[in-house]
């Protein structure tokens, strides 16, 4: 089916899905499908014709977890070194038997080895700016490409649940996903008689802070999103926001501390899978102004690991981690 | 004392006066933005405020901010500015060529390279790792430049900036292929004070004290030298204990502030034309007026750093860089071609 030729029936079955109660359609992505075995798909770069159940799936960026832990038909993946500590012992294990076809960066796309994987479907999880280091035409003359890429952190959610779509394996989503709500509803209702109640502060390891500056993370954040589901408000909002994760997280200067921070209750901070502080963290844990915050002075400050979950499954990880964190604050 | 030594005194003593004035008032108008500079950034301070943070502190943030983040800072810029500022004179007048500087003896090349050796191999992790990468290196590089080079002022210069190129495209090869390595060299290669207070500084601003001491021991030999090798020889000046000791001296001052402020250009260029003709032609003069001006220089960058952008700080390498230019031409208008 030709993208072009078949916008109208796109629309129409796009509003018959939509009148018919099925919101599936414009949370996926998926505009219609035909039964020639393929559909038209929204993506960050166009609508594209996918095959309705691909068979051969090569992942890039953040695509790569999402698609390891839903069970979709992989070939070739990205290398995902930041996601390997939130992985299943049964998702590492896939990752790294699956063949890698791109590194760390988009700029490292081996697109011979994407070729020679020989996949029906292309999905490209890396952000729209970054999207430009990639020969998408090159991509598209081997296999259908869908870039779905990530925007404000928070939006992993939809994201995961888009290139699960993409990939014709909602089914095990939706299995994870249904894991990760229980345990923030749980977690909610421990946390309940204290979180709602405070008003936390957040400095984070995410991007690049330059020297004498430090990440504060407001509601959205990568450091913050997962917490907020079990009730944390994280006050505040950044000066001048900006695209992407600029609009949920600013670099003030170190002298901005006090003023930033001198309302919150509870402070946390992102640390390392491994438990240890990354450089520009330690910097802020390191200044009188740190230790004179009122809820440090309070010993109501406190690291969280795993603020990187991109997937509902590495998101219950986070979750655990949360719990074990804050669990002080149910003894106060 | 050598006759070298005498003669240049001499030619100076009956304006020493005004020079002394100049002098005093150079190290008041110092005193004066150090202290404003305290008070500018991301929070002001007024200064009656910081001068109770200095000599009455409560433990209130703004005197939190003022003694642990400020005063370390505008140290930091006084002892940077005055390094880079008298390595510049002394390797003007070593080289006794005016578009010298610091760097042309492979300091900042030899840094940058060992913090990317650094980098790579995993060490240059943290304020300490980065600053003893670059300290070793830019001591290597100028050792290995001041070995070959030692003969003439021409083959130092040479060597210099053949041995920068080499380390220069090595370093930036590394770089490419490797991701980690150019990230944290990319925050190094943009010299800045900001950040800086809680790095293990007292070694580095130790050894520039030592050396602008000993700058100023060495600066009447060097006015020896001045006249050529060969009327210094005659005159009884020791012309190779002497070169050797402005290359080290040379070596320690640009290599410690480029280890703890990272690569900081102009200021080694220009400062010691601006203080060319208060000098008189005398260089004890002219590395008494760098140690002043040199600071005064790099504090009023760095409160420009502070306060020209709204979103936050621009990095002083970049504002000296904008300042330097626009001053390098104003000198040559002001003073002709034969300034340079």
């Amino acid at each position: 089916m030709s993208i072009r030729r078949s916008s109208g029936l796109v629309g129409a079955a796009s509003l018959a899905l939509i009148l018919t109660g099925c919101g599936f359609s414009s949370e996926s992505g998926s505009d219609s499908s035909d039964k020639g075995g393929t559909r038209v798909f929204a993506a960050d770069n166009g609508k594209i014709t996918i095959p309705a159940a691909p068979k051969r799936v090569v992942a890039t960026g953040y695509a790569v977890p999402a698609l390891i832990e839903a069970d979709a038909p992989l070939v070739g993946i990205s290398s995902w070194k930041r996601g390997e500590p939130m992985m299943s012992k049964e998702d590492l294990a896939e990752y790294k038997k699956l063949p890698k076809v791109a590194g760390e960066l988009a700029t490292e796309t081996n697109y011979e080895a994407i070729a020679e994987a020989d996949p029906d479907l292309i999905v490209i999880g890396v952000p729209a700016p970054v999207l430009g280091d990639i020969d998408v035409k090159r991509l598209e003359g081997i296999a259908p490409v869908v870039a779905i890429g990530p925007t404000v952190p928070s939006a992993w959610r939809e994201l995961s649940r888009k290139q699960s779509d993409a990939a014709g394996a909602l089914k095990q989503f939706d299995a994870a996903k249904n894991t990760y709500e229980d345990k923030a509803a749980e977690l909610a209702k421990k946390y309940k008689d204290v979180l709602p109640q405070l008003k936390l502060g957040h400095v984070g390891s995410y991007g690049d802070a330059a020297k004498g500056t430090f990440q504060r993370e407001f509601n959205g954040s990568w450091g913050t999103n997962i917490a907020e589901d079990i009730g944390a408000e994280y006050y505040g909002k950044v000066k001048k926001a900006g695209p992407g994760s600029q609009s949920v997280s600013e670099y003030p200067s170190i002298e901005e501390l006090p003023a930033a921070f001198r309302e919150a209750d509870v402070m946390t901070y992102s640390v390392n899978a491994d438990g240890s502080v990354p450089k520009s963290v330690q910097y802020v844990l390191d200044s009188k102004l740190w230790k004179n915050l009122p809820a440090v002075k309070a010993g109501k400050a406190f690291p969280l690991r795993y603020t990187e979950a991109a997937t509902y499954g590495e998101a219950v990880v986070t979750l655990d981690a949360i719990d074990k964190s804050l669990a002080p604050l149910l003894n106060r | 004392m050598t006759a070298a030594g005498r003669a240049p005194r001499a030619s100076v003593t009956g304006r020493a006066g005004p020079q002394i004035g100049l002098l005093l008032g150079g190290l008041l108008l110092l005193t004066v933005i150090a202290v404003l500079s305290m008070g500018v950034g991301a929070r002001h301070i007024p200064p009656a405020e910081v001068v109770r943070a200095l000599f009455d502190h409560q433990g209130t943030d703004d005197h939190v901010i003022v003694r642990d983040v400020r005063l370390p800072r505008a140290l930091l810029a006084i002892a940077v500015g005055a390094a880079l500022a008298v390595a510049g004179a002394l390797i003007q007048t070593l080289a006794r060529n005016p578009l010298a500087e610091p760097g042309i003896l492979g300091v900042t090349a030899g840094a940058g390279f060992a913090v990317t050796v650094g980098s790579a191999l995993g060490l240059a992790t943290g304020q300490a790792g980065e600053l003893g990468f670059a300290i070793t290196g830019s001591v290597l590089a100028s050792l290995l430049v001041a070995a070959v080079g030692q003969r003439s002022p021409l083959r130092l210069v040479l060597t210099g900036v053949a041995l920068t190129a080499v380390l220069g495209g090595v370093a930036l090869g590394m770089r490419l292929m490797l991701p980690d390595a150019f990230d944290t060299y990319r925050f190094w290669s943009v010299g800045s004070l900001a950040g800086r207070e809680q790095a293990p500084l007292a070694l580095p601003l130790a050894a520039i004290a030592v050396s602008l001491l000993g700058a100023l021991l060495l600066s009447r030999a060097l006015n020896a030298l001045t006249l050529g090798a060969n009327v210094a020889h005659t005159l009884g000046a020791g012309v190779g204990w002497v070169r050797a000791a402005t290359l080290v001296l040379i070596t320690v001052l640009s290599g410690a502030a480029t280890a703890v402020a990272g690569p900081i250009l102009f200021v080694g260029l220009i400062v010691p034309h601006l203080v060319r003709r208060p000098a008189g032609g005398s260089v004890p003069w002219m590395i008494l007026y760098t140690m002043v001006l040199g600071p005064i220089l790099l504090l009023v960058a760095d409160i420009g750093s502070r306060v020209l952008l709204p979103t936050g700080e621009v990095p002083v390498a970049i504002v000296t860089a904008f300042l330097g230019g626009p001053m390098l031409i104003w000198a040559v208008r002001r003073y002709g071609a034969g300034s340079l």
